[in-house]
């Protein structure tokens, strides 16, 4: 039998590669591996032996930057300034593929985006585990729970201290969460090195939030803070393009639309009497539908900026409503450039700023239309 | 706490838009959206924008922060923010809409408002000093009124209870009433009416009757509520 085993590894060199150690010279070891399926499927928690060991990794990490600098001499370019971004470019030029899958295309990253976050083996020379939640299988996770807890109990006895003093209506010191928000489940198990269940996470958020309705609760801001993430301004995000000026001194500005498959481009003047011009054509001929000419003027009415501006747009693509929605989205774009950053928010508020991403939904198999299913027939 | 709450909607939402059990062929999900869960709703209101920063209270400071942070939906097709575009006459549109026929459903219905006004200015003409002051001739309060006129307080829900289905009266949300107002003035006018009278004519006619507490529609609630009210022994068979 172990003869048969001995044999069978020795036919097939490749199986059960990762069990072989890795500096083994190119000479035929032979060991014995007589495992069963059972013991091979491990938790994750409790994997054996690290793929990747530190040292490994840092000299990824070096081999890595070399490189970056080799790239960037081979691309003129300095090797100081050179961000990731310039990296992908230049494998994109030197190593150039036809493959349709993007993950499957040369990639020259970070070491620490390719190889995942792993944790040191959990257990000493002696089998024992370091950590004394380990035999629970989410030792991070329950060791996290019990320091919020431990942090929140701490709280309280602060809060009892104050009261015994009678200084607790003074010292209330609550955090300041507006602006950021929780950290999602995959945020919060990058941050554990392990995984976690739907119902784990919502039990870690739920004692978070017990613990900031304390209303002392300043004490521990920043370990609380830890868990949250900023949030973006998301007027931030909106570009406004700078006022440009044409011959006769005339402010103009131009912007962009779309809606469903509509594409339009709209240029604003200043000092006009609100005349506008689709396509070569008049407003009034180009759009017969009252509901169309509202969403034209939507953003003037809006600013109260109606008799103010003359528009010239074209418009392609789509059908009359689409149209319409297209150039109301180009010209709520233009008309930033004329108008001060808290009108600019009030419009993004108003709905006006952000293209409408609903598309025609696409017909399945097995049914007649997008919803819509066959008549159903008894028999 | 309106700030971790928020935050917790949103992440929530990420959470049951996509739930662990989307696969089961019995639940897959069908009202879904382009939108994020965490897009809100457009303000279109120009007078909210317009109050100045000392008038809003401590709550509605918060609400502005909050709404900084969040993307907000692009506004649909029919919503302006002119003094002209009324939420319930976009929905009495829809509901009169055939077969994605806009164009024609707007025209009966400003067709009907212009109706509405002259009927009034008629009225308003020919009748003496201390009538005219009680003569309403906005159409919109009118519209709006008549809806409310006919709008029922309460509904009859079938359940199925021993082999039996009953009629058992329940209390209906607002959207709901609302809805039921317009779908039985528009059935009405659809169904009794000459063939050769036209739409804009024939609403009217019903709006002014449910602004007075008359005409057909009123008497299908009437009868709704007289329902209820006959099949009020079975009202506790409702659980919720």
């Amino acid at each position: 039998m172990a003869a048969a085993v001995r044999r069978v590894l020795r036919a097939s060199r490749g199986w059960s590669a990762a069990l072989r150690a890795p500096e083994a010279p190119r000479a035929q070891t032979l060991r014995l591996i007589c495992t069963t399926t059972a013991v091979q499927k491990r938790n994750i928690a409790a994997s054996g032996p690290e793929k990747y060991t530190e040292a490994f990794i840092k000299n990824q990490i070096e081999e890595f930057n070399l490189g970056k600098r080799h790239l960037a001499n081979m691309m003129g370019e300095d090797p100081e300034t050179f961000t990731q971004e310039d990296v992908d470019k230049a494998i994109a030029y030197l190593f150039p593929s036809g493959l349709f899958e993007k993950r499957a295309r040369p990639i020259m990253k970070h070491p620490t985006e390719i190889f995942p976050k792993q944790r040191a083996i959990q257990w000493g020379e002696d089998h024992r585990p370091f950590h004394f939640l380990f035999y629970t299988g989410k030792q991070s996770f329950y060791s996290l729970m019990h320091d919020i807890y431990g942090k929140l109990l701490d709280i309280q006895k602060y809060q009892d201290h104050l009261r015994g003093q009678g200084l607790l209506a003074e010292n209330r010191k609550q955090i300041n969460l507006i602006g950021s928000r929780w950290l999602i489940k995959e945020e919060l198990e990058e941050m554990l090195v392990e995984k976690l269940s739907d119902h784990d996470y919502s039990m870690c958020i739920q004692l978070l939030e017990r613990l900031v309705t304390l209303p002392c609760c300043g004490i521990e801001e920043e370990y609380v803070l830890k868990f949250r993430k900023e949030l973006a301004i998301q007027l931030k995000k909106v570009v406004i393009e700078p006022l440009q000026y044409d011959d006769q001194g005339v402010a103009f500005s131009t912007g962009e639309g779309k809606r469903k498959t509509s594409r339009a481009s709209a240029v604003v003047y200043d000092n006009g009497s609100g005349k506008i011009t689709v396509n070569g054509v008049d407003y009034l001929c180009y759009f017969p539908v009252m509901q169309d000419r509202e969403q034209l003027m939507f953003p003037f009415q809006f600013l109260d900026r109606l008799g103010k501006h003359d528009m010239v747009c074209t418009v392609s693509g789509g059908g009359r409503s689409s149209q319409a929605g297209a150039i109301r989205l180009a010209s709520a774009r233009a008309l930033c450039s004329f108008i001060t950053e808290n009108e600019v928010e009030f419009m993004r508020q108003a709905g006006l700023l952000t293209a409408d991403p609903r598309i025609r939904e696409r017909k399945k198999p097995g049914q007649e239309g997008a919803r819509r299913k066959f008549t159903w027939k008894k028999r | 706490m309106a700030a971790p709450t928020a935050g917790r909607l949103a992440a929530l939402g990420r959470r049951l838009a996509a739930p662990a059990r989307a696969w089961l062929p019995g639940l897959t999900q069908v009202r879904w959206s382009r939108y994020d869960p965490s897009y809100l709703e457009p303000e279109v209101n120009k007078e909210l924008y317009r109050k100045p920063l000392e008038e809003l209270s401590e709550e509605e400071k918060m609400q502005q922060e909050l709404k900084a942070l969040q993307p907000i939906k692009a506004t649909p097709s029919n919503v302006t923010s002119s003094v002209f575009s009324d939420p319930t006459i976009s929905k009495f549109t829809n509901m009169m809409m055939k077969g994605g026929n806009k164009v024609l459903a707007r025209s009966i219905v400003t067709q009907t408002l212009e109706t509405i006004k002259r009927k009034q200015i008629e009225k308003y003409h020919q009748a003496s000093e201390e009538e005219r002051e009680s003569i309403e001739c906005n159409p919109y309060i009118i519209f709006h009124q008549a809806l409310k006129n006919c709008q029922p307080i309460i509904g009859l829900c079938n359940i199925q209870k021993g082999g039996k289905t009953y009629q058992v009266p329940s209390p209906l949300k607002d959207n709901r009433k609302r809805f039921l107002a317009m779908k039985w003035l528009i059935t009405e006018c659809r169904e009794h009416k000459h063939h050769r009278t036209f739409m804009h004519e024939k609403l009217s006619q019903e709006l002014l009757q449910a602004f007075n507490n008359e005409g057909p529609v009123i008497k299908r609630k009437h009868d709704m509520h007289k329902m209820a009210e006959a099949n009020r022994a079975y009202a506790h068979y409702r659980w919720w």
